[in-house]
């Protein structure tokens, strides 16, 4: 109770009271309970409102073990390798998406950071933050335009003759990569350049006087130092990749389904919500382990990032 | 010397290569809301034309979507605000052990999947319903409650990162400053810490609407019922496509540009007339304006660019009509197919309907032969086909002679896929 003596002491009752109301509010009403209650909901069959707090209503771990697999009628195991191929490869292609920006942003991160100046560097940054503020169905919307059957690349390509037929990109993935990609340059660019921003210039010079090379002095000297702003980028370009649904519903190919296409679909049309937030949970909590993996992996500590 | 040229042609490609990944999609989206055609696309031209951006002005369901995100977002700025103030100033506050946990759950919301929060607080609040026995219409199933509670889960924390990173420039001693000279709690707050905090409320409130105003994946599981103007268009992008969605989203980019430049004129002005304060305060504030309106900052010159090519634009379509030029759009289209000779899938005469779009035409079809497969099987097809096509000269009589073998309508002719001629 001295605790809260003092802090009211100190803010007075009313900025106090707001401060106190408002930090439990978000943290109780909107993070934790809400949180909460989806992980007891995945835990439990899918009932009728009629029979909800009824003797049925137990607890069980079956939405969890429909990812994997389930017994049939004839008590076989029968892996369920649509949704675990949807799966993997949702993670697989999040990681493309995320080495592909780190590729294309890190040249532009290191620009702006060490080699742009004054009003050319804001008219860069200003035109990083416009493509960003556009609606994030725009954006798919343009990708479709530019990939599409008759599109602007296919109709290029044919009319320099280095294709006779349209090659289908929506099918192949490739309009969903790129769409994704791009709905995250911004993210990853600004982690990256705050990290190379504040490396002092001299160490740079120094490493040019004593004789290394362009690569060199990336590889040896600014990547380590951006290592957090690097670590925090791909983390945000992943889970955002990986929990995108606007981009994969617009333009992902018909035969292949995004994870969260799947807890859409147990949400709308098959509706089994409890299932559909077991796989909510499972796709977060193997977001989150992938990410500390690659952090152990490269060596870098969850309190380095997020500066 | 020749490797640093080398490295600057390098750079150069590299930068038009990146910001033609950047602007290329949304140059060429916005031009194909200028483009006649049914289909949105650049590159077969048809005719330039503004009935894109009638249509869109006439779809009720997207402005009712445009209002209902309107709403959210005025809500979730007063939410989003006042939560990630208050959260920004209790990071000081929360004694120094728990800093860690408190920071790493305020911050998670931006890193949660937006689907997984749009489904937590879904499931949240219609247990909290069932538990207080709510009926169907009240606040807990409502689906702009909802929406404003889930976006505001994480825009908060958007927000609070905004207030930190203007906190931290902060300097206590004022505020024990004006608490020793007898200043009240509450006082010290409005008249030192809000005044302080202003410009970062004005950047936290346009952070808060943008990211409201462009949210799908929790939107579309927190609303229920309703709709907002992107899961309108969601809805209208996976079931079929059509220009006036360009033309949207020229007005879109259009905002966005102008908002983004005048952000930055409005910060370059702050800038100049603090540096200039410090060294004289005589010139006149007229003088100040020139000089910051026009100190070789691209982005007002882009600003006035804009401005021109928009005075350009309402003069061009004030002189210019695209009525006309569709008509000689399917006037030429009429002289080419008789050229060309009829095919069994393109009647000659029946393309006045002017490039029909494709359900149309399909139901056209359907309509005036009552066998499912249309006129398909119909025996004067074959014969007739090779006949004509012998005769390719024979335009006018061949194009009289078909319109019978419509079967489709207009369904299998290559112009309305693709209107090069061949």
């Amino acid at each position: 109770m001295n605790v809260f003596k003092n802090f009211f002491d100190k803010h007075g009752l009313i900025v106090g009271g707001y401060l106190i109301f408002a930090v439990s509010f978000w943290i109780l009403i909107l993070i934790l309970l809400p949180q909460l209650n989806m992980l007891d909901f995945s835990f439990r069959f899918n009932l009728p409102p009629s029979k909800v707090g009824g003797p049925e209503d137990v607890y069980t771990a079956s939405n969890y073990t429909f990812l994997m697999g389930r017994y049939n009628h004839e008590d076989v195991w029968v892996w369920n390798s649509t949704d675990l191929t949807v799966f993997y490869r949702t993670i697989l292609a999040a990681v493309f998406v995320t080495f592909f920006d780190l590729l294309l942003c890190y040249p532009i991160a290191y620009f702006l950071a060490q080699v742009a100046r004054g009003g050319f560097a804001r008219l860069l940054v200003l035109s990083l933050v416009v493509p960003f503020w556009v609606n994030e169905i725009l954006r798919a919307f343009a990708f479709r335009i530019l990939f599409g059957d008759v599109g602007v690349i296919n109709a290029t390509l044919k009319s320099m003759g280095i294709i006779d037929d349209s090659i289908d990109f929506i099918r192949e993935d490739i309009a969903l990569y790129a769409g994704l990609g791009y709905a995250y340059i911004l993210l990853m660019i600004f982690p990256i350049y705050n990290a190379i921003e504040s490396l002092d210039k001299n160490q740079i010079e120094a490493a040019r006087d004593l004789g290394s090379p362009w690569w060199r002095i990336h590889w040896r000297v600014v990547i380590p130092f951006a290592k957090p702003g690097i670590t925090s980028g791909c983390t945000m370009v992943f889970m955002l990749s990986a929990g995108a649904l606007a981009a994969p519903q617009i333009l992902g190919g018909p035969s292949s389904l995004w994870f969260t296409q799947l807890i859409y679909q147990w949400f709308n049309t098959g509706g089994n919500w409890p299932r559909g937030s077991a796989y909510a949970i499972i796709l977060l909590a193997s977001c989150i382990i992938f990410v500390l993996l690659m952090m152990r992996l490269f060596k870098v500590k969850l309190g380095e990032i997020g500066r | 010397m020749k490797s640093s040229t080398f490295l600057s042609i390098f750079v150069g490609g590299y930068l038009v290569i990146f910001f033609g990944y950047l602007f290329g999609p949304l140059i060429l989206m916005s031009i194909t809301a200028f483009n006649s055609s049914q289909f949105p696309r650049v590159a077969p031209w048809d005719c330039f034309t503004f009935e894109w951006f009638g249509e869109l002005a006439a779809d009720d369901k997207l402005l009712d979507g445009l209002g209902n995100s309107f709403i959210i977002a005025g809500g979730v700025v007063v939410i989003s605000v006042m939560i990630g103030l208050a959260g920004a100033l209790m990071l000081t506050q929360v004694w120094p052990r728990a800093r860690p946990w408190y920071y790493t759950i305020v911050i998670s919301p931006i890193l949660v999947p937006g689907v997984v929060l749009g489904i937590s607080t879904l499931l949240f609040w219609d247990r909290l319903g069932v538990m207080v026995d709510a009926s169907y219409d009240s606040v807990f199933y409502n689906g702009t409650f909802l929406t404003v509670l889930g976006q505001s889960t994480f825009i908060s924390a958007y927000c609070m990162l905004v207030f930190i990173s203007r906190l931290q420039r902060f300097d206590p001693a004022l505020e024990e400053a004006a608490l020793d000279l007898g200043a009240t709690h509450v006082q010290t707050f409005r008249k030192i810490m809000l005044p302080f905090l202003y410009p970062a409320i004005g950047s936290a409130a346009v952070l808060a609407f943008l990211a409201s105003f462009e949210n799908y994946n929790t939107t579309v599981f927190t609303i229920v019922a309703e709709s907002t103007l992107t899961t309108v268009l969601a809805n209208q992008v996976r079931y079929g496509i059509n220009p006036s969605i360009s033309a949207l989203a020229v007005i879109i980019v259009a905002l966005t540009i102008v908002g983004a430049i005048a952000h930055e004129a409005m910060r370059r002005r702050e800038e100049l007339k603090v540096r200039r304060g410090e060294l004289t305060d005589t010139s006149s504030a007229f003088g100040n304006f020139m000089q910051g309106w026009l100190s070789g900052n691209p982005a007002m010159i882009l600003l006035m660019l804009v401005f021109v090519a928009g005075l350009g634009t309402v003069w061009f379509s004030s002189q210019y009509s695209a009525g006309q030029c569709k008509l000689d759009l399917r006037e030429q289209k009429e002289l080419l197919q008789q050229r060309q000779g009829p095919d069994i899938f393109l009647p000659g005469s029946d393309a006045g309907s002017d490039t029909p779009a494709l359900e149309d035409g399909a139901t056209d079809g359907g309509l005036d032969n009552n066998s499912g497969f249309g006129g398909v099987f119909d025996p004067n097809n074959l014969e007739q086909a090779p006949t004509d096509a012998d005769t390719p000269s024979d335009g006018e009589g061949a194009g009289a002679e078909s319109p019978g073998s419509s079967t489709f309508g207009d369904v299998f002719a290559p112009d309305n896929l693709n209107e090069e001629p061949q």
